[in-house]
């Protein structure tokens, strides 16, 4: 063995990786080579220096304050936490319903042409209403919202192991007050099919929930 | 948390006792307290982990105020990812590979900054050359480690001073091990270089 094939084989040699074939042609080598074997005493000094190093070395300075000012940033801005948009969700639903009860109370429009549109797709959590009749472009609108909600379930259900089941479970539990809320909203229009702020609820609650649903999607990306 | 049995630990399975199992259990209450909102539950777990942090991030960095960064950046992860920690090993044992991969995401992201100044497909030609020691310094391990080429030094970090294995090592800095154990040979014979001088 040469000392330059010693050398290749020296990181082994100390750490005790060297296939048992090998060990004895390099402590042959070590004992008749004095350089090798000073390579070998500096490698092991290096090494037990090397382990000796503390593990633990305090910051210089508090790093703490500027740590809960991002974290309190991030949590104003994003959405972590159950409970933290929740009463958002019920926020947002009852102000449908709100807004529902006053325009129910005013006069309704003349009656536009209406079509059918059919159910949309079941998802994971609830169920929309039966087919109402209801302007064609708004009826069109509902369908891209539905088509965009349904693939954000589809991936939020490819996730779901991520989340933990009470965010799961509020996930559920918001998604069916809007639901409710559209659900209302289908039957307000059934009746008035030709009003434009029940159109405008309806566009703006669909907005809500594929925003949710997006909200939830990018957060169990991020776990 | 300071070494001890449930620390950094990998590559040797330590004996559990009882004081083992009754701070996992005191440090599972505070992750679910912290999962739940509850930020001075977050900082007690800060707290106990910070000097490991940031003495992981000074090494693979050998950059005092990169490594606030970075022990920074890695605490917000952990925050935001705490939903993924089962409490089925201690909390250190899930921090650490998320430490070193905030370590490697700045690094990575510094020379993304660097090819667009200079375009080349050679990725290691943007790590600054080992620098000679000097006869008349004192041998410093610290400093030394400090000059070696970052990958070099972070194999060196993770195998030699954090005591993990090879295959430890290559998994978390995303390398084959044969690479894994190439830098390190160069990472020790550079040391030893600066040892001899």
């Amino acid at each position: 063995m040469t000392c330059a094939e010693l050398d290749d084989r020296l990181d082994a040699w100390v750490d005790r990786t060297l296939p048992e074939a090998e060990q004895r042609d390099v402590e042959s080598h070590l004992a008749a080579c004095p350089a090798c074997r000073e390579q070998e005493r500096r490698l092991r000094q290096l090494l037990a220096h090397a382990s000796a190093l503390p593990r633990s070395v305090s910051p210089p300075r508090d790093l703490w304050p500027e740590i809960s000012r991002r974290i309190e940033r991030e949590r104003a801005w994003s959405w972590p936490r159950v409970g933290s948009w929740q009463p958002l969700l019920a926020v947002a639903a009852a102000v449908v319903i709100a807004l529902l009860a006053v325009v129910l109370r005013q006069p309704a429009p003349t009656p536009a042409h209406t079509v059918v549109i059919p159910s949309p797709a079941a998802d994971t959590y609830q169920t929309q209403p039966a087919a109402v009749h209801m302007d064609p472009a708004l009826a069109a609108m509902e369908r891209d919202y539905q088509a965009a909600a349904n693939a954000l379930l589809a991936a939020l259900q490819e996730r779901k192991d991520e989340l933990e089941p009470e965010t799961l479970a509020s996930v559920e539990r918001n998604l069916a007050v809007i639901d409710e809320a559209l659900a209302e909203l289908h039957r307000a229009l059934e009746k008035d099919p030709a009003r434009p702020e029940l159109g405008r609820m309806l566009v703006w609650t669909h907005r809500k929930r594929v925003d949710v649903l997006r909200k939830m999607v990018k957060y169990s990306t991020a776990l | 948390m300071e070494g001890g049995l449930a620390g950094f630990m990998l590559g040797e399975t330590p004996i559990p006792t009882r004081f083992d199992d009754e701070r996992r259990a005191a440090e599972w209450r505070l992750v679910q307290d912290a999962r739940s909102g509850d930020l001075q539950a977050f900082e007690r777990l800060y707290r106990d982990h910070e000097r490991r942090v940031f003495a992981l991030c000074l090494r693979l960095s050998s950059n005092p105020e990169l490594a606030e960064e970075l022990t920074q950046e890695v605490f917000i992860r952990a925050w935001k990812k705490l939903a993924s920690f089962r409490g089925e090993s201690a909390f250190s044992s899930w921090l650490y590979p998320l430490t070193v991969n905030v370590a490697r995401s700045e690094r990575r992201s510094r020379m993304r900054r660097l090819a667009r100044v200079f375009p080349t497909d050679d990725v290691a030609a943007f790590e600054p050359p080992a620098p000679p020691p000097t006869p008349e310094t004192a041998f410093d391990l610290e400093k030394a480690m400090a000059a070696l080429p970052p990958g070099a030094r972070a194999v060196f970090v993770l195998h030699d001073v954090e005591g993990r294995t090879h295959e430890e090592t290559a998994s978390l800095l995303g390398l084959a091990p044969g690479t894994s154990k190439a830098q390190l040979h160069r990472a020790r014979r550079l040391l030893r270089e600066a040892l001899e001088s």
